[in-house]
């Protein structure tokens, strides 16, 4: 695979790096994700079956309920959590969700925005993703 | 994010522990989302059901109760996840009412309105034009945007409770000007709207809207409060939707030009078509249900009376539970009526202060729901676990009763 970066902007600071996740639809954890599993489980989503523990999940942005970001803490509170998430527009459950996580059980999930939907071309799941919001990008290797 | 010294002394603790936890939450979210300050809300509405928030939630809500957070502005509560006075009688297990209960005691210790509803500005929580509010529950954030014109983000669960603490939210998003305006245009050709289209057509619009503001053009003076309620709740469902432009409804857009600023938007028209592949993916099974679900989000009393009244001198087929979710203020009000007596006496029942889609319903043994909620259908088929139908409520009751 040829070398991938991307800018982007980063809500939540931190680095992260794991394999990349990589969904091209509206995505939420509320009813969605598993969290004693972390299994996607949304039927409407490109990624059910997949689990997100540990990886740097891309989606383009959110939907549903403002539950989200609880469903998304109590995957934190089980150790299911994706290390990082890279969104195209700013989802605000992924972002309160992150804030919880670092508040309540002192974990750090950076949170990244800004990259669209059109640049994960030559972006797979299962690729190497290094994420460093102080850097601004995002960058995979094959 | 910038905060002013009396927000400076809550955040190094000087004010209390909940309302450092509260600030460490609404600072860090504030300088996340890029807000310059934080302002006064009129109103909270918060989560405090157990199917959602989960353990990890009832950490966090008795933290603020302990360590004595009050609400500092009139706060309303979503449904929880049991029927509080009838629970037993619905099957819910013990164990999973008593998680429930300490959510419950959470709320009620920091002083929040125990109203129990996901309508609550039909109900108890009613923000005037302009006023600024921190909302949970998606649908009524679009209700109050697209139809009240408050202001509100869609606060997600734990932000919710820090805004209601401080009575404050950072001042971003959709309470500002820039941010409201029309983006996308979704245009209705059709005429003779039947009930179960204004829930579909949300949902396209949540599907096909993306990030952007949608406004919809066309819609017939005839609609209701409640068809809008059951829209926004579909669109909220389906996509990251905060707000639908109405021109001639959403105070502040008189026209479509009004409301997207006299920028050029896409169009997209809403067809027939359209609808029906909403309806054909949202209808994912023909089989006989085991539950039918009505109101999600809850049904208002007029609601309850037009249910009475298709379903009035029906017998409900064996096998078949129906039960209509909605607040326990509009039961009282069917119960006064004799509208509860008609509907309880199909065999169907009326479940208060709870909701479909926050109820344990595998763990209360439904394998099948049928359904004429978009947002509901949605819900169900995305936890994996349980066949859902979508139909309108009048077919529905023509399918399941005698």
């Amino acid at each position: 695979m040829k070398p991938w970066l991307r800018k982007g902007k980063g809500l939540v600071r931190g680095s992260a790096h794991g394999e990349a996740l990589v969904s091209r639809r509206a995505f939420t954890f509320a009813h969605g994700v598993d969290p004693a599993t972390g299994v996607v489980t949304d039927v409407r989503s490109d990624l059910r079956g997949m689990n997100v523990k540990g990886k740097i999940l891309f989606y383009p942005f959110g939907k549903g309920s403002t539950t989200a970001s609880s469903w998304f803490l109590e995957t934190v509170r089980l150790g299911n959590n994706p290390a990082a998430v890279v969104t195209e527009a700013a989802d605000l459950s992924a972002v309160i969700g992150s804030v919880m996580a670092r508040v309540v059980y002192g974990k750090e999930i950076p949170v990244m925005t800004g990259v669209p939907r059109t640049a994960y071309v030559g972006l797979n799941s299962g690729a190497k993703v290094f994420l460093d919001t102080g850097k601004g990008e995002v960058r995979a290797e094959g | 994010m910038h905060l002013d010294s009396a927000q400076e002394k809550m955040l190094r603790g000087e004010m209390g522990e909940a309302k450092q936890f509260a600030m460490e939450i609404v600072s860090r979210v504030g300088d996340a989302v890029g807000a310059d300050r934080l302002i006064p809300i009129k109103s909270a509405h918060v989560l405090a059901h157990y199917s959602s928030l989960h353990d990890a939630g009832v950490e966090v809500l008795e933290r603020f109760a302990s360590s004595g957070g009050r609400f500092a502005v009139p706060t309303s509560v979503d449904p929880a996840s049991i029927d509080l006075q009838n629970w037993r009688s619905f099957g819910v297990p013990e164990e999973y009412a008593g998680q429930q209960f300490r959510l419950c005691d959470a709320y009620a210790k920091m002083g929040g309105m125990r109203c129990w509803t996901c309508v609550q500005y039909q109900v108890c929580n009613f923000p005037k034009e302009g006023d600024v509010v921190a909302w949970a529950e998606s649908s009524a954030v679009v209700f109050a945007n697209s139809v009240l014109g408050s202001r509100s983000n869609k606060i997600t669960a734990g932000m919710d409770i820090a805004c209601a603490i401080l009575g404050l939210t950072p001042r971003f998003g959709m309470l500002l000007d820039e941010n409201r305006r029309a983006g996308v245009t979704f245009k209705l050709g059709m005429r003779g709207l039947t009930d179960l289209d204004y829930r579909s057509i949300g949902f396209f619009i949540g599907r096909n809207a993306g990030a952007r503001i949608p406004l919809l053009d066309g819609l017939p003076s005839s609609v209701t409060s409640d068809q809008i309620k059951h829209m926004g709740a579909g669109a909220a469902a389906a996509g990251p939707v905060t707000m639908i432009h109405f021109p001639g409804i959403t105070p502040g857009s008189r026209t479509a030009e009004e409301a997207s600023g006299g920028e050029k938007t896409e169009e997209i028209e809403i067809t027939r078509s359209s609808l029906s592949d909403v309806e054909s993916d949202l209808n994912q099974t023909s089989e006989l249900p085991d539950l039918v679900a009505f109101g999600v989000p809850h049904l208002s009393a007029n609601e309850l009376g037009e249910l009475a009244r298709l379903i009035d001198g029906r017998k409900l087929k064996r096998g078949v539970k129906m039960y209509a979710y909605t607040s326990s203020q509009a039961y009282d009000m069917a119960e006064r009526t004799g509208i509860a007596t008609t509907i309880e006496g199909t065999g169907a029942r009326i479940s208060h202060s709870t909701d479909a889609e926050i109820s344990p319903l595998k763990a209360l043994g439904f394998n099948t729901v049928l359904t004429n909620s978009a947002k509901l259908a949605e819900i169900v088929s995305s936890e994996g676990e349980i066949r859902v139908g979508y139909a309108s409520q009048k077919e529905i009751i023509e399918k399941v009763t005698t």
